[in-house]
Parts: C-alpha cells; structure tokens; sequence
C-alpha cells in the first residue's frame, strides 16, 4: 500500500470505511477514555515547530504488514502468521489473547477486544435487515478475548482473485476504495508495472521506524 | 541424616482461622476471575495501550520468588553446606506452590484462559520462535523437575537428590532468564529492551526468593513453636546483602546504558514521569536502599527482627521492581512519526486499578499461602525440634 501524505486530508474515512467493513466497534465514551476502543486504521496528527512556524503532518496508519513481522515472531500460538501473498493474517481460533503480540508492534496497529460482540452492533446498511435471507456474516466473524488487527481486506482480494478480477484496480481495501482524496493506492509491490511500484518510483518516500527494520509494506509518499 | 522432618499438627484454632481466611480470599478472586472472564477483560485495568496489568505483574514476581527459593535450597543438596538443610525441604517445597501460582496468573491474563493447553502444544501448534513458547517448555519442565526433586527428597535418595538439584538449578536459572528475556528482546519497548534483562530478572529472583525464605522460614517456625538457629537466619542476611548488591548494580548498568539514546527519552520518562514514585519509592527505596541499610546495621543488622523488616521491604520492593518494568513498559507512547504526535496517540497510558483486578490478585496470593499451609499439614517440611518438646512422628526413610 501506497499513501500519499500530500493528499491526505485527515478526514478519517478510512477509519470510518474500515469499521464499516470489517464491523468493528465503534467505541462508547467510557472505552475510549480508557483506551480500549478498538482501532483497525488510525489516522494520527504530528505537529513540528511552534506557532506561527508549525506544521501538522497527518499520518493514516493501517497496520503496516512488516516482511519480519515482530508480532508473526513473538506470537507463541502460530495465531498470527504471514500469507503467502505477504499479508500478516489474525486468526481468532488459535489466538489465546496473551497480547504479547500488542507488546511487540512497533506500530500501535493491535487491540484486544474484551467483549462479545452483540448481535445490533452488527450495522450492515447495505444487507437486507433480516438475517434469514443473507446466511453466514459476510465478514470475519469477531469474537471476545483475541487480538484484532487490519487485514487488508483479505476477504475481498481473496473474492477478487477467485472472480479473476485485477487486485489493486477494481479491487481494493475498504479504506482505499473510500479515500476522498485517492491517497492511498493499493497493489503488487512485486509488479514492476503495478500503480504503487510507478508511484515509488517517481517521488520519494518513507517507511515509518525504519530503524526497527521490519521492512513494511505500507509506503508514504513525502509532501 | 541426624535431621528428621514432620508435618505440622495444624489443629490449633490459628491454623483453622488462618485456613478459612486464606479460602474465603482465594474464593473472592476466583468470582472475580469469573466476572472478568464472563464480562470481558475490560473490568480490568489493562488496555489495548497497556496490555499487560497485575496478573503478569504477579507471575512474573512470583516466577522469580520461585526460582530463588529453588536455587537457594540446592546450597544444601548440591553444594553439600549442611547449616542450610532444616528449611531445604520448605524451600522447594515452596518452589512448586510458587511456579504452579504463575501459571495460573498466566491462565488468568489470558483473554482465552481456556487454551491455556496450546501454551503447552509445544513444536505442534506452537511458534517456537516466540520467547512465551519456549518459556512454556521452561515452566512446565521447572514444575515438572520440581516435583520429581521434592518427591526424591522425601523418599531420601541421596545420590538422585544429588543429580536433580543440579538439574533443577540449572533450570530455575532458565526459567528465570526465559522470563527476562520475555521483555527484555522486544526491540519496540525502549524500557524493556536490554540484553541485561535476563540477568537482571535471575538476580532479582534470589534477592526475593531468599527475602521470602527467610520471611517463611521464620514466620513458620515461630508459628510452630520450634526452635530457630538464629545463626541460619544470619547467614541467610550475609548472603541477601551480596545479592541485593548484585541486582543494585545490574539495575543501575541497565538503566545508564538505557540514559544513552535511543532510549533516553523513555528512560527519563521512567524516571521523572508519572510512574517514578514506584520506580524511586518501591524499586530503588524498599528494595535496595532501606534494606541495605538495615542489613549493614551494625544493631539492627543483628537483630532477627531487624532482618524481618529488611526482608519484608525486599519482597514488596522486588514487587514494585516487577510492576515498575511492565506498566510503565508498555504505557510509554510509541513514536511512530518524529515530533509531538497530537491527541490520544501521543498520550502516555494510564492503568487504573480497579476492585476486579486488585482482588483477583490478592486471591492469587491467598492461594500460595493455602497451598503452603496445606503442604505444612499433609508433607514433611519442617524439621523435628531437637529440644524435644514435641513427638511428632518421625520422617520415613
């Protein structure tokens, strides 16, 4: 994944389309307080200088999907682990909830969720209202006591690949597809003809904590 | 083998009352368990920024009591100094109740306490890459040896006692060092991360696995009325000062070479933030400080009860040693971006203490002591008293 830090505007649609997609909580007043609301793509702000010389960057954050994954390592059930197309999966069954996972990410991209998620958090707009007709949940069924973390929308590029649509064009994660700005691109680093490696190739970019070399794959472009 | 051991009577009201009390805490705190079980960990203190609260605190804390008191009752097994065998038995003994504790405080801080068995599903359906897998095959094979070694103590074999106390020390060593390294190989918490971890966890595991002996042994054998060589509990307070010595020293090279970047800014956040009153205060004051002291005391130094206090300081201190590393650990902001990252984001986390929580830990300690005074009654730990007040039945050999 691709962001363009000079387009984004912070205005948290990703957060926004990613806790519609994947249905994660929202978060009441008291949860936020003592922070556990759950976060799958956060948008943080970093200010430079003081009044009247300041410069507030604004950095969306999804989880960065890092090739040596600290928290693929630290993991001791084998709950989390790394696709082969590259992307760090979370799965729910094996995950004992030990949270050293949160520990080890350099990132701040895991939370633990507490509670059992009631059937009315469930707010699918798009889904008929009654159940009976649409069957099984069409996203990852979540579940209390585990680690969460951003997919990439696995589940829609695992559909498009099955469909035999172009992953990065016609399909794309939830916080992609509703960027206002297009800031974020998503597409095979691999492919040298792909969008993102054109977009890394003509300007110049960074990876957050470099310095933790956990060679991540999510890509800011510089203002 | 001139010592005999006895189990105690335990039919004295005390001990009934003792008993009840201990069950009626344990009790609370399993129903606390159950609510933070049934209603979700957020009755805890605990929080996506800080992820680990008190039960790890505690494990920990009691993973190194008991990888003390095992390493220090093979003074008399393995390096054969027999002034120390009238509270060997106890502190093996004390050993296992201690281990099997921190398990349980590891089941109890899972959010799935119920696959607590893939913990144990070693190379099978576990990542042995992780530090927390590899320290399951620690902790289970330290409660494994521990019991085979107690259970060779009592049958009085002395050449295998000879064999499983070196193996047993050597692995309380690991067990210990395992659990440094929990903490001290994760590269993204500056306050963790230290290769001295390790090192530093196995000698605050003597300096409170001895405290605790000497608090126990004492405690226990006024209790019982028998007879204490002083000159036991001395020798054990030379031994505790080196030792404290030791931990002082390692704590202060992990936090100098933390003082150097990159990790300078956490560590004077440790150190002048909101936490430091626990780093200062129960760290550095009850652990090193008033103890050494006391210890060096020319009167109080001397003094049985003196070296009550000390070591009652050290174990709350070593406590507060424990709490001062995970808390403020994981509480400091990560800095994702260079510069003052605005909002919640940025905030250091706060971990509130919540009635769920601090019960559940105190039926965490309650249960050792239960435990302990149920191995007092039913085990042969404590040794005859000489001046022949009492007739208890005599160990089997």
């Amino acid at each position: 994944m691709v962001i363009d830090l000079d387009k984004c505007v912070g205005c948290q649609a990703c957060s926004t389309a990613c806790k519609a997609e994947n249905n994660v909580p929202h978060g009441s007043p008291d949860e936020q307080r003592s922070r556990r609301d759950i976060f799958w793509n956060k948008v943080i702000a970093v200010t430079n200088g003081k009044y009247p010389k300041v410069n507030t960057e604004l950095i969306p954050m999804p989880c960065m999907h890092c090739d040596h994954a600290p928290c693929v390592t630290v993991c001791p059930a084998k709950a989390t682990y790394r696709r082969e197309d590259g992307i760090i999966v979370q799965d729910f069954r094996r995950c004992l909830g030990c949270k050293y996972c949160i520990v080890a990410c350099p990132y701040g991209a895991r939370s633990f969720n507490s509670k059992e998620q009631e059937e009315k958090e469930y707010h699918r707009q798009d889904l008929p209202p009654d159940r009976n007709v649409w069957g099984k949940w069409p996203f990852p069924t979540r579940t209390h006591g585990v680690v969460e973390k951003c997919t990439f929308c696995f589940h829609r590029i695992d559909q498009g690949i099955k469909e035999g649509k172009k992953i990065g064009t016609e399909v794309v994660p939830a916080c992609v597809e509703d960027c206002p700005t297009e800031a974020r691109k998503f597409g095979d680093l691999d492919d040298t003809g792909s969008e993102v490696s054109r977009l890394l190739a003509s300007r110049g970019w960074i990876r957050l904590r470099e310095e933790l070399d956990t060679k991540c794959k999510v890509y800011y472009l510089l203002k | 083998m001139g010592l005999t051991f006895s189990k105690i009577e335990g039919k004295s009201r005390e001990f009934y009352l003792l008993l009840i009390l201990l069950s009626a805490f344990t009790l609370i705190g399993f129903i606390c368990f159950m609510v933070s079980y049934i209603s979700g960990h957020h009755v805890l203190g605990s929080s996506s920024i800080i992820p680990w609260g008190m039960p790890i605190t505690i494990t920990i804390y009691l993973i190194g009591l008991s990888a003390g008191s095992l390493i220090l009752s093979s003074l008399t097994y393995v390096f054969g100094k027999e002034e120390y065998r009238p509270i060997a038995r106890l502190a093996v003994y004390l050993a296992i109740i201690l281990i099997f504790g921190a398990m349980i405080g590891i089941a109890l801080d899972l959010g799935r306490p119920e696959k607590t068995w893939r913990l144990f599903m070693f190379f099978v359906l576990n990542n042995m890459r992780s530090m927390f897998a590899i320290n399951g095959i620690l902790y289970g094979g330290y409660f494994l040896i521990g019991v085979i070694y107690l259970g060779a103590i009592f049958a009085e074999k002395v050449k295998f006692i000879k064999m499983m106390g070196k193996i047993a020390i050597g692995w309380a060593a690991l067990v210990h060092m395992g659990t440094g390294a929990i903490f001290g190989f994760i590269a993204t918490r500056p306050i963790f991360f230290s290769p001295i971890k390790p090192f530093e966890f196995l000698s605050a595991a003597m300096v409170s696995g001895l405290a605790l002996l000497i608090i126990a042994v004492v405690a226990t054998f006024k209790f019982t009325k028998r007879n204490l060589n002083q000159e036991l509990i001395f020798s054990l307070s030379r031994l505790l000062r080196i030792l404290i010595i030791v931990l002082t020293v390692m704590v202060l090279i992990d936090k100098l070479t933390h003082l150097y970047s990159p990790h300078r800014d956490p560590t004077i956040w440790l150190l002048t933030g909101p936490y430091s009153w626990i780093f200062w205060g129960l760290q550095v004051g009850f652990a090193y400080i008033l103890p050494m002291i006391i210890l060096f005391h020319p009167q109080y130094g001397k003094n049985i009860k003196g070296v009550m206090v000390a070591s009652f300081l050290v174990v709350i201190g070593i406590f507060g040693e424990r709490f001062s590393l995970v808390i403020p650990g994981t509480a400091y902001p990560l800095p994702f971006y260079p510069g003052k990252i605005e909002g919640i984001w940025g905030m250091a986390g706060s971990f509130p203490v919540t009635p769920v929580e601090s019960f559940m830990s105190l039926g965490m300690f309650t249960l050792m002591g239960l435990l302990f005074l149920v191995g007092l009654k039913n085990l042969e730990l404590l040794p005859v008293d000489q001046s022949g007040q009492q007739t208890p039945e005599p160990a089997k050999t």
